[in-house]
């Protein structure tokens, strides 16, 4: 009798690994490309040699100091990092934050999120191969910098927001909001002058459309997020639901097709918005104070908040104990996008294929929090209850 | 041949060598600095930089040994493009259009050719560390997948030099015989002479249509972006280089120049009749040649994305098919 034998997989040809060092990322990841005649069939991105565990870190912590830590998780979103930590003991402790603070933390919002937006366009057409545009937006993402540096005292760390409002020296006076004005009328103006160059170019056209369709029932299923999910024509943004923005006219953009293009337009048309949401902060900022120091710090459980940063929904969570923070999770948008980036790339040509990730805006050192910890003497894995907290998480 | 005509013949062969690697080692610089950074905005590296001072440095550098099954014949692979290069540029020399199966069309083809195998062979004699080579503690999924090769990415990037040959470098090719086309000769020395008398073919239509093809094929044969799928950054990096280092990184670097500077001369000799010679005008035309071609390649690649074979097929097509309309032109006239 024939001896029955297991399905065994599909031959494909060759694997190719890229990483975790490759000129095409920004970030240490490594990415594995199985393929034929040079088209992805599948590909697997595993992330996991920036792990800092940060939240561990924060474990045991006085709520201030952890928030401040916050801002490391992350050089790109540092200032929504340390918002939703803010936020969340904000939340816990029942802390009213004045009008003028809210106005600041949203044009501080917005201001990375163009920065956050030219640092993605800028990559997307390096790995595209057009550096003229890349340098471009480098040029143009200067002046941003240079107002997250007026605002925040610095271009990466601002250490903005703190518990019951913002940091004094983050106040704007009438110059500042002049400058912000005056800024943000080139900015626009020179990404006007971009987007129209950049849907012009045949050539970059040719390269982008099509290619790491990522389509809408595939973006629910795989529960993307951000302006990720947008570009497949998926109207949710969580600025919507942010009590900040309540003041603040907007409109959600959506592309349609899920491609590069849409990924790159989108990015493009959020930063009009963006300006536009800033213009109105300017003009309407409430007299006032920035911070409300007297609030009280109570013990509480569990406490959530997500917010819209420019890579999609961030995810803070801690229990406030005697003053300190008891498990922390913090949960980065890319981590929800790794596999929309693993589906784009999937159909692709090979040198298309470090694009299709990058089109979900990776942000992988971001997003290494999972972490096991074990007893240094006894190799065993720590449980929760091992952390000397009451807290039940 | 005389004792002092060889001497002499030597000499110049060595002077022209120099002025022409110098020449090459500056085109890297004068492209990176003139071109692109004007175009970007931006201040740009000295000239010097690129080509010339990395070279030297390069050579102080300490050698590796590289990660390949055969390092030996890894390495000479720049040493034979270098010698490949030289040849042709002494080809193109008028002191050897006395030698005709030398300084003819067939052995220029030749020649190139063999560079073009050197690139395949520098694609698949490096296994880098940059992919399959970088050990990586793989806790998610186990690494393991039955039935599956492991390869390298310099080896995609030795396929793609397999097709390079097979058609990228088509249209370069067709456009050398359009000048032995309108003159009926395949020998570089009637070529040059047919044009000393009725002028250069540049100033025909068959012979812009040559300009046209042998410069998309020269940015072909360069790998100058936005054609350089054998070094495409956004995969395979640097592609058949990967793993040279020290002297054999310099020879990479210099011969690209002299390389770009070759093909400049060949261009001067096939459509405009001038032979690069010592106290000649001919070797300053020559270099003209080359700094034009560098400021349109600079254009070119700073204003256009790396192409994939959805842009690049069609455009080695139409520049096969002008090419063909040329050579037949050529022959017309």
């Amino acid at each position: 009798m024939e001896e029955k034998k297991a399905k065994t997989q599909e031959i494909i040809e060759t694997e190719i690994q890229m990483g975790t060092v490759h000129p095409a990322a920004l970030e240490p990841y490594r990415v594995r490309f199985f393929v034929e005649d040079e088209i992805v069939k599948d590909a697997e991105v595993t992330i996991g040699v920036n792990h800092r565990g940060i939240e561990r870190i924060m474990e045991g912590l006085p709520v201030e100091k952890a928030n401040i830590l916050t801002e490391k998780v992350c050089g790109i979103c540092s200032n929504a990092h340390v918002w939703n930590s803010v936020r969340t003991a904000e939340l816990g402790l029942g802390v009213e934050i004045p009008e003028r603070a809210l106005y600041i933390r949203v044009i501080m919002g917005e201001l990375e999120r163009l920065h956050s937006h030219f640092l993605y366009l800028a990559h997307g057409c390096e790995v595209l191969g057009h550096e003229t545009f890349s340098m471009r937006i480098f040029y143009m993402r200067e002046t941003i910098m240079d107002l997250l540096h007026m605002v925040g005292g610095n271009r990466v760390q601002y250490g903005c927001s703190i518990i019951g409002g913002v940091r004094p020296r983050c106040d704007l006076n009438e110059a500042k909001l002049a400058k912000l004005s005056e800024s943000l009328d080139l900015v626009e103006k020179n990404l006007t002058e971009f987007a129209d160059r950049f849907t012009r170019d045949t050539m970059v056209i040719s390269r982008i459309t099509g290619v790491g369709i990522i389509p809408q029932e595939q973006a629910l299923k795989l529960a993307v997020s951000g302006p990720t999910l947008r570009a497949t024509g998926v109207k949710r943004d969580l600025r919507t639901d942010m009590f900040e923005y309540d003041n603040f006219d907007f409109d959600i953009i959506t592309q349609p097709d899920g491609d590069v293009k849409s990924n790159l337009l989108m990015r493009v048309l959020e930063s009009f918005e963006a300006i536009n949401i800033l213009r109105q902060a300017i003009k309407n900022i409430p007299e006032g104070k920035v911070a409300d120091r007297f609030w009280e710090m109570v013990d509480t459980d569990i406490i959530k908040s997500y917010i819209e940063v420019p890579r999609g929904t961030l995810y803070h969570s801690y229990a406030i104990e005697d003053g300190r923070v008891r498990g922390s999770i913090i949960r980065t948008p890319s981590m929800a996008n790794i596999g929309a980036m693993q589906y784009a790339s999937i159909g692709s040509h090979i040198t298309d294929a470090q694009l299709c990730i990058v089109q979900c805006d990776p942000c992988f050192t971001c997003s290494d929090r999972v972490m096991e910890v074990y007893d240094y003497e006894s190799h065993k894995q720590l449980d929760k209850s091992m952390l000397g907290s009451k807290i039940l998480y | 041949m005389s004792y002092l005509t060889i001497v002499n013949s030597v000499l110049e062969v060595i002077i022209l060598l120099l002025i022409a690697l110098f020449v090459g080692v500056l085109i890297p610089g004068i492209e990176r600095k003139y071109v692109h950074a004007r175009i970007q905005q931006r201040i740009g590296p000295p000239v010097t930089s690129s080509g010339l001072w990395a070279s030297i440095k390069f050579l102080y550098k300490e050698n590796i040994k590289p990660n390949s099954p055969v390092p030996g014949l890894y390495k000479a692979m720049p040493i034979l493009c270098f010698i490949v290069v030289f040849l042709v540029f002494i080809a193109l020399l008028p002191l050897s259009y006395g030698f005709l199966a030398f300084a003819s069309l067939i052995a220029i083809v030749g020649f190139l050719k063999v560079e073009e195998i050197a690139y395949v062979l520098m694609g698949s004699l490096s296994k880098s560390v940059m992919s399959a080579g970088l050990r990586f503690p793989d806790h998610v999924k186990g690494a393991e997948r039955v039935n599956t090769l492991t390869s390298y990415i310099e080896d995609i990037s030795s396929n793609r030099s397999l097709r390079m040959i097979a058609f990228g470098s088509f249209p370069l090719y067709l456009a050398l015989f359009i000048p032995a086309a309108m003159c009926g000769s395949i020998f570089l020395g009637d070529i040059v002479s047919y044009q000393q008398v009725h002028g250069p073919f540049l100033f025909s239509l068959a012979g812009v249509l040559g300009t046209i093809v042998f410069f998309i094929g020269l940015m072909i044969m360069l790998n100058e972006y936005p054609f350089n799928i054998v070094k495409a950054k956004a995969d395979v990096i640097e592609g058949p280089y990967m793993e040279f280092a020290s002297k054999y990184r310099t020879f990479v670097y210099v011969t690209r120049g002299f390389m770009i500077f070759t093909l400049s001369c060949l261009y001067s000799v096939l459509f405009l009749g001038v032979a690069p010679g010592l106290l000649s005008l001919g070797f300053i035309v020559c270099i003209i040649v080359a700094l034009i071609f560098v400021l349109f390649m600079g254009v070119f690649s700073a204003f256009s994305p790396v192409f994939t074979n959805r842009q690049f097929y069609p455009v080695v097509l139409v520049s096969s098919v002008i090419g063909v309309v040329g050579v037949i032109l050529g022959l017309l006239i």
